[in-house]
């Protein structure tokens, strides 16, 4: 049995991520283990999202392919970095997003509620997995967009989708 | 003692080291003495050392140093015990400390009041941070950090002020071009234009 999160995981080898920054969520639980686990990956645990920003950003500039994974509320934490380092110099990243608030799910109503409004605000595309159909595609997909854009391209990550079972 | 004097004592003596600055005035400062590919502005407040971590995780076999300020090294604090647990020996951050937040209207900082970044750095687990009480005694720790290879954080209070020296004339994103290629040189490999995942 593998879960949504081992989907991700798996789909980010295959995109060719070696560098990832974290911090938990508790649905974040079982992709952050495998990323512990995975000796292809160096993992930086972040004290604060933000500083992930700028860490991924050292990474991309030594040759790495680096992610983010941190929940929705992080993402609102990261702002200033994403636009002043990020965007500005034109640094990609893959966004990891835990979707807390999103359909279905209780609590967080509210970040749930401004993290689309915001990663438009920004002009960071973003692709959402709610369904185990097309992972693979998707994570890569959006990990080609970033680096061909040179941009940060965000993956919202569902609940259900992370826990879910197949 | 000046943040000026202090950067003219190491220029010469940081060989082929990245350095990444601060949004602060210490990048004027440093382009102007140690003109170099190998130099990169951050421009987000408090990120300069997190790009700075970054750069060591992803090139052990290089030195990196971070040219930090008190307003800059405060607003990222986090990023002590980040860099404390990751632990890079090739990662020295300095943080020059005017107890004022300078390139915004000096006003104070709370390294004005009871706090102590050394001790901060010390508490989040750097297994070496010292204060440099003199412009030879920060040149020493600088050389020691580079023949060493321990994870350093150096703190240095100065006197607030600048040198009248040009502004930087560099875009932001030819500083990212320049510095990439730079790093392509000295690692014999490409960084830019490398294989994307198949889409």
């Amino acid at each position: 049995m593998t879960t949504g999160a081992d989907l991700v995981a798996d789909a980010m080898l295959e995109a060719g991520i070696d560098f990832v920054a974290t911090l938990p969520d508790w649905n974040l639980g079982r992709l952050i283990e495998r990323i512990e686990k995975e000796p292809r990956w160096k993992q930086v645990r972040l004290c604060r999202e933000e500083e992930g920003v700028g860490i991924c950003a050292g990474a991309y500039l030594a040759g790495k392919k680096p992610a983010l994974v941190m929940q929705n509320g992080g993402l609102m934490n990261s702002v200033n970095g994403l636009v002043t380092t990020s965007l500005q110099f034109e640094i990609p990243t893959l966004l990891l997003i835990y979707y807390a608030g999103d359909i279905n799910t209780r609590f967080f109503s509210t970040v749930g509620h401004m993290t689309e409004p915001v990663l438009n605000a920004l002009g960071i595309r973003y692709f959402i997995l709610r369904e185990r159909e097309g992972v693979t595609k998707i994570v890569t997909g959006a990990a080609v967009s970033a680096w061909d854009s040179r941009r940060p391209v965000a993956v919202l990550l569902n609940r259900d989708f992370l826990r879910g079972e197949g | 003692m000046t943040r000026f004097e202090c950067l003219k004592a190491i220029a010469a003596k940081v060989g082929d080291a990245l350095v990444v600055c601060s949004a602060g005035g210490a990048t004027t400062d440093w382009y102007h003495l140690r003109p170099s590919e190998g130099n990169f502005r951050s421009r987000t407040l408090g990120l300069v050392s997190s790009i700075g971590l970054g750069l060591a995780l992803s090139l052990p076999d290089r030195k990196v140093i971070v040219l930090d300020g008190d307003g800059s090294a405060l607003m990222n604090l986090c990023g002590l015990p980040t860099a404390a647990f990751a632990a890079p020996g090739n990662l020295i951050h300095i943080v020059f400390d005017n107890r004022v937040y300078e390139s915004s209207a000096a006003s104070v900082t709370a390294t004005a009041g009871p706090t102590d970044l050394v001790a901060v750095a010390r508490g989040a687990g750097f297994p070496r941070a010292v204060w440099a009480g003199s412009v030879d005694e920060f040149a020493r720790a600088v050389t020691d950090a580079l023949a060493g290879s321990q994870l350093t954080f150096i703190g240095v209070r100065v006197e607030l002020g600048r040198p009248d020296l040009p502004p930087i004339t560099m875009d932001d994103v030819e500083n990212k071009y320049r510095f990439v290629r730079h790093i392509e040189q000295l690692e014999g490999r490409a960084i830019f234009g490398t294989s994307y995942p198949d889409a």
